[in-house]
């Protein structure tokens, strides 16, 4: 890439929001004082959409608490603004001396931010102890418990708020009448939501997004890129919010509670909320819609016999019934997760496919780098009574192929999730060299450099192609000095993918979708492979195939492979050794010739 | 120690009615893996018809039979307007969906049947106490737990005797695995809609019978608390939903007694921060599968 990537986002999400706040300005233009304060109001709840689709779009946490967010800030900004004169006959009673402090709007937007940003520090810590990952549950209920909590403690915390009556409000004339703080903030928000989307933290957080076991297994920590997200997305609802109070001139609690939760959610479902440009395009719909339904049920309108139809109210059915209905037709929105900027850039983008030689090196052996040894010792594993490994050993060399087989339920699966931190060993260690791996969660693992396949391929399904194997490059550890690490673009080739690299995933048919799961793999920097049975589905002649996809693909990183199969003909002709569990047990190890005359492998397979 | 008793008792009939929600939304969870965040939808249903067959002069016992079977109606309508379409879809779909369900019915309930409080008459005895041994007692919360009781029973004995229910708890253990073994799959999610209506349906009695009125918005907070419920007990456990019914009735009695005047106002938010506490170190819930997922 000859320009850095961030520089298209940033520009793109000015040319958004310069749009936005365009058009707005032509439409006020046209009317009078409604039609100006319709527009601020719309800008300022795009900031606050835009806010929320940086956690929603790139986590795929449902939040019902960014509105929550929302009210600590604005009473922050309103608190921190208010004139003590004013102030002391509303809350003269407020506590830590709160009711003679007075600062400039900008210092009270950075208190606003300032405060919900400690807020989103206990909600943060919350949601990723409790699991949080797209379409969580209880990651929702605990942003709807945010939702609930800050409403409440607004209404009884009188001395503070000002109660759900009056609540708090600036004195006359107090309000913001310029459009310049809105549009500078929008633009802010645009190109801060635009260039999270493109770091490489917001890159892994879609990668969870779309799989968070494949993204754990590549060396992705979803916990902190969750994390981040919501710190960047709360500080931009900070904002938004603010200008909300300043702009109203006021603040309740049911300012921000389930109304204002129901718009700005549904004005991000409706756009797409997995691109900025739909959140904007969200707003703009909504925001004409629910005026239409305001004009239809006002009256000035009188449709023969439909009166009884159109009333007060319809706007909030319009709401609901936008987002019930784009969830049961279009569930992603009407943008999905197109970006204005990404595809004018992909016009300039060209590129050409490199050269790449898969003849050469097709044994892993041939990588002159020291040879380091994965080792799990003693393995044993229980679930419940249940005994699914049972001092079950294996180890490979990062120059060899080893094969890991056995009839169905003989553990295989379970001793690679062992090693990779999925499942707990009961009993035994697991080494990388001199590195002990033994109880570290997978993506820790993964960035030791023992990275795995899964038996039911899982792709990062809405990403394309390319960006699968991108971010596996982004999430690698630290990569040994002297094994070779090629591009992107040469993983593509070697995968064969070259010509689909802009098709999202779940697009790919079954072949290509498994060989985009071993480029995927090797991008991540691996010391070893674990695949877990990459040809099951598969063919004679794509298995035989898959062999020297393997082997190549393996002897570009320099990586040593431990697979499991049960496509004999794939085994024999792959490893240069072959370890054999029965009933959670090693029974067998040794060359594939050894293991086809081992009687006691006869035996286990044969049942006999 | 007696006021305690009556704190318990009291908050064990609250919990009953959570219990009944609970367990419908488990079993719902079960069959669908969605969580039916508009399972309060069938209570709202439930006041207007109570306010409208009270209106017609109707008794108590004719308004308990009219809810129960309203109830059974709303729920088989809405699996069928709008979650047959989003069946497989991703949680994030389901949840929204679910939320759109109960936007959607709100926002109909406020325009075109009435934006205003109905008001009815609650049965005589609702207020009634009786003494035992120095306690108090109130009558409602006696009948409400024994109604319970019994509602229970012949749930268990559904899903543990009859075909329907067996085919219900193989489907909650393995969708898949069960449509291959001959598991009708509509009728198995209608029947789950259905049971969980009945249950609804019995816990509205109850919340109508307490409260006597009717609004677009009775159904929100028995909503609530009824997920907050299944998921103390850990989603996909029909015990566990039924449990923390019964857990979260009796904490919110405790701290409504307990709690300094000020605080009082602050209850449910209180509810909730345990709550996310509880998910915040224990994200199965309490009695939750800590399955690891298959791969």
């Amino acid at each position: 890439m000859t320009k850095p990537r961030w520089v298209g986002s940033a520009l793109g999400g000015v040319v958004l929001a310069l749009v936005l706040i365009g058009g707005s300005q032509l439409y006020a233009a046209w009317g009078g004082m409604a039609r100006d304060n319709l527009a601020s109001q719309m800008l300022i709840n795009a900031i606050v959409v835009v806010g929320i689709q940086v956690y929603i779009g790139n986590t795929g946490v449902l939040s019902f608490g960014h509105v929550g967010f929302g009210g600590v800030a604005g009473y922050a900004f309103a608190v921190a603004v208010i004139p003590p004169d004013r102030k002391a006959t509303i809350i003269g009673n407020a506590p830590f001396g709160l009711a003679d402090v007075h600062v400039g709007h900008l210092a009270g937007i950075v208190a606003a931010i300032v405060v919900a940003l400690a807020v989103a520090l206990l909600v943060g810590y919350a949601l990723v102890r409790s699991g949080a990952r797209a379409g969580a549950v209880s990651a929702t209920v605990i942003t709807l418990a945010l939702l609930f909590l800050v409403h409440e403690v607004a209404v009884n915390w009188t001395d503070l708020t000002g109660g759900d009556r009056a609540g708090l409000s600036f004195p006359v004339g107090g309000a913001l009448d310029s459009l310049w703080p809105i549009a500078a903030a929008l633009v802010g928000a645009v190109v801060v939501a635009r260039l999270f989307a493109t770091s490489t933290t917001g890159r892994l957080a879609k990668a969870a997004r779309e799989d968070d076991l494949a993204a754990r297994a590549m060396g992705i920590n979803p916990a902190t890129a969750q994390f981040l997200a919501l710190l960047v997305s709360v500080a931009i609802v900070a904002v938004g919010s603010s200008l909300r109070v300043w702009e109203l001139g006021t603040i309740t609690p049911r300012f921000f509670f389930f109304d204002y939760t129901l718009l700005t959610l549904t004005m991000l479902i409706v756009g797409g909320r997995n691109s900025v440009t739909g959140a904007l395009a969200g707003v703009v719909v909504i925001t004409a819609g629910n005026e239409l339904t305001r004009y239809l049920a006002g009256p000035d309108v009188d449709i023969a016999g439909l009166g009884w139809l159109l009333r007060d109210g319809l706007s909030d059915i319009f709401l609901g019934g936008a987002m019930l209905g784009f969830m049961l037709v279009r569930a992603n929105g009407l943008l999905d997760d197109w970006e204005l900027d990404e595809a004018l850039l992909r016009r300039w983008r060209t590129r050409r496919q490199p050269a790449t030689d898969t003849s050469t090196s097709t044994s892993a052996a041939a990588v002159p780098v020291d040879p380091i040894v994965l080792r799990a010792d003693e393995i044993t594993v229980e679930f419940g009574g249940f005994q699914a490994l049972e001092r079950a050993s294996v180890h490979a060399a990062s120059t060899e192929v080893v094969g890991l087989i056995g009839p169905n339920g003989a553990g295989k699966t379970t001793l690679i999730n062992v090693i990779t931190g999925l499942v707990p060993a009961t009993e035994g260690r697991v080494e990388l060299g001199d590195h002990d791996l033994t109880g570290l969660p997978t993506h820790r693992v993964a960035r030791a450099g023992v990275v795995r396949t899964f038996q039911n391929l899982r792709l990062f399904g809405a990403l394309t192609v390319r960006e699968n194997i991108e971010v596996a490059a982004l999430a690698a550890g630290r990569h040994r000095p002297g094994a070779p690490r090629p591009s992107t673009d040469e993983l593509l080739a070697l995968a064969q993918l070259w010509d689909l690299r802009d098709r999202r995933a779940r697009e790919l048919d079954y072949g290509n979708a498994r060989r985009l799961e071993l480029a995927r793999a090797a991008a991540a920097a691996p010391v070893f492979l674990l695949l877990d049975e990459p040809t099951s589905g598969m063919s004679d002649s794509e298995s035989l195939a898959m062999i020297d996809q393997v082997r190549a693909t393996a002897a570009a990183v320099g990586a040593g492979v431990v697979v499991i199969d049960h496509d004999l003909g794939f085994i024999t002709g792959i490893c240069d050794r072959i370890t054999c569990l029965d009933q959670g047990a090693v029974i067998a190890d040794g060359t594939p010739a050894d293991i086809q005359a081992d009687p006691h492998v006869r035996a286990a397979y044969l049942g006999a | 120690m007696t006021q305690l008793i009556q704190q318990l008792v009291d908050g064990l009939g609250r919990g009953s009615e959570y219990a009944l929600i609970a367990l419908g939304i488990a079993v719902i969870f079960g069959v669908m893996h969605l969580v039916n965040f508009a399972h309060g939808e069938l209570i709202t249903v439930s006041a207007y018809t109570s306010y409208w067959l009270f209106s017609a002069g109707l008794g108590w016992w004719a308004m308990a039979i009219g809810i129960v079977v309203s109830s059974v109606l709303t729920s088989l309508l809405i699996e069928f307007v709008a979650f047959r379409r989003v069946r497989g879809a991703a949680d994030f779909t389901m949840l929204l969906t679910s939320f759109g369900v109960h936007f959607v019915s709100q926002a109909l309930f406020v325009m075109y049947v009435s934006a205003n409080v109905r008001n009815f008459n609650r049965p005589g005895w609702v207020t009634d106490v009786v003494t035992v041994g120095g306690v108090r007692f109130e009558v409602f919360d006696l009948v409400t737990l024994g109604v319970t009781a019994v509602t229970l029973a012949g749930t268990v004995w559904l899903l543990r005797r009859t075909t329907f229910g067996v085919s219900l708890r193989a489907a909650a253990e393995d969708f898949d695995a069960a449509r291959l073994m001959g598991v009708r799959s509509d009728r198995v999610i209608s029947g789950a809609f259905a049971l969980a209506g009945l249950l609804a349906g019995v816990a509205a009695v109850f919340v109508l019978m307490r409260t006597g009125r009717a609004s677009p918005t009775a159904g929100l907070t028995p909503m609530l608390k009824g997920v907050l419920a299944a998921l103390i007990g850990g989603l996909g456990s029909l015990q566990g939903a039924v449990l923390g019914g019964f857990a979260l009735g009796v904490v919110e009695v405790l701290l409504l007694a307990r709690l300094p005047t000020a605080w009082v106002g602050l209850t449910n938010g209180i509810v909730f921060v345990l709550i996310a506490l509880l998910f915040t170190f224990r994200p199965g819930g309490l009695l939750g599968d800590h399955r690891v997922e298959r791969v």
